[in-house]
């Protein structure tokens, strides 16, 4: 899983809906590996508007990989940004390992790279 | 003789349905199911391939991921989730970003993506509000002014497949070659089948669409406008845009 789909997801369980627990899911004993990607710095800049900075800041910050606090004023200008964005988002794959909702607790375990975002009868 | 649709008789709750007569079902029949969806329709190719650089989406239900790799690697995101770990392996094996998710209760944020397509789906859920609800899930996940598209089995079709015009609820069958199971042995079959070389019926339930249905399913649901409607290749597909 790519940290890009981690940044468009959020916890769904019944009655979890605390906006500022539910997301970004919080990793835990990950595993994750580096694997390059051709980058296109057009997708790169029209596609900002979908990530949300601050849990993506938050998330990175976790993982130690460095990314800028703030989206700078001329990012298709800022070949620095554009790269760290570029490898944080499409190029950094959690193998393994769970995300954990800060809110109700649940985990949500990753193996093989995949998530499973299933619930429980009783979560739904 | 071919095997032929049967009407839906089930004695079963909707969940326990679609767990017996779709989830195992595809989990069953992965392999064979993903060797026979290769080919993307037009429609669907057309669509993809006109949405703008940046552009980033969800495919639910994307089964062996035929769709997230129309676009040029780079251009646009997408990634898929289906109920089916099986075919979700299939989908990563093949490079794809993937997760295991049932389209009644998607794991997205509201309004993350540009666009989102479920191809197929929402045609195995056992009620009419469970089909709401996953037409609600797929516009959920979608921002306002974002695009969907869905397509559904239809009541009326022209191809292979004969279904009876006053049943719009059936099970359909698959028949998968021995030489394809997913797991030989590990399934019980029927008192005495062991491993044999005998092929193998299973059937997938279905609510096949009538003209109009899915549009009158979309204008239910609200928050969207419906861009475009139309039949094609055995589906009803639509093209709305949220509100």
């Amino acid at each position: 899983m790519r940290l890009i789909t981690h940044n468009m997801l959020k916890c769904h369980v019944k009655n979890c809906t605390d906006p500022d627990k539910q997301f970004p899911l919080r990793f835990k004993d990950v595993q994750l590996e580096q694997i390059d990607a051709e980058r296109n710095d057009e997708f790169l800049v029209r596609m900002l508007p979908r990530i949300d900075w601050p849990a993506l800041s938050k998330t990175t910050k976790e993982l130690d990989i460095i990314l800028p606090e703030t989206v700078p004023g001329n990012p298709e200008n800022d070949e620095e940004f554009l790269q760290a964005l570029h490898t944080a988002i499409l190029e950094t794959h959690i193998k393994q390992g769970s995300m954990l909702c800060d809110g109700c607790g649940h985990e949500y375990k990753i193996t093989n790279g995949i998530p499973n975002m299933l619930l429980a009868e009783h979560e739904i | 003789m071919k095997e032929q649709p049967l009407a839906d008789t089930l004695q079963l709750s909707e969940a326990d349905k679609e767990d017996q007569y779709v989830h195992q079902v595809y989990d069953e029949i992965a392999t064979h199911f993903s060797d026979t969806r290769f080919k993307a329709w037009p429609v669907i190719e057309r669509y993809l391939l006109e949405l703008p650089v940046g552009s980033v989406g969800a495919d639910i239900g994307c089964g062996n991921g035929k769709y997230l790799g129309v676009r040029a690697t780079g251009d646009i995101f997408m990634m898929g989730t289906d109920r089916s770990k099986a075919l979700v392996d299939i989908c990563a094996h093949r490079g794809f970003e993937c997760q295991v998710s049932d389209g009644l209760d998607l794991p997205y944020r509201d309004g993350a993506f540009d666009f989102a397509i479920s191809i197929a789906v929402i045609h195995h859920f056992a009620s009419p509000e469970r089909r709401a609800r996953a037409v609600a899930e797929v516009l959920r996940v979608v921002r306002s002014g974002g695009s969907v598209l869905v397509f559904a089995w239809a009541l009326e079709q022209n191809g292979r497949r004969n279904f009876d015009p006053n049943t719009q609820d059936v099970l359909v069958p698959w028949v998968l070659p021995a030489s394809k199971a997913q797991c030989p042995a590990s399934r019980g079959g029927s008192p005495g089948e062991g491993e044999s070389a005998q092929s193998k019926v299973f059937h997938r339930y279905y609510h096949l669409f009538r003209k109009s249905e899915l549009q009158e399913l979309f204008e239910q649901v609200g928050g969207c406008t419906v861009i475009e409607n139309g039949y094609d290749r055995d589906n009803w597909y639509i093209i709305a845009q949220k509100i």
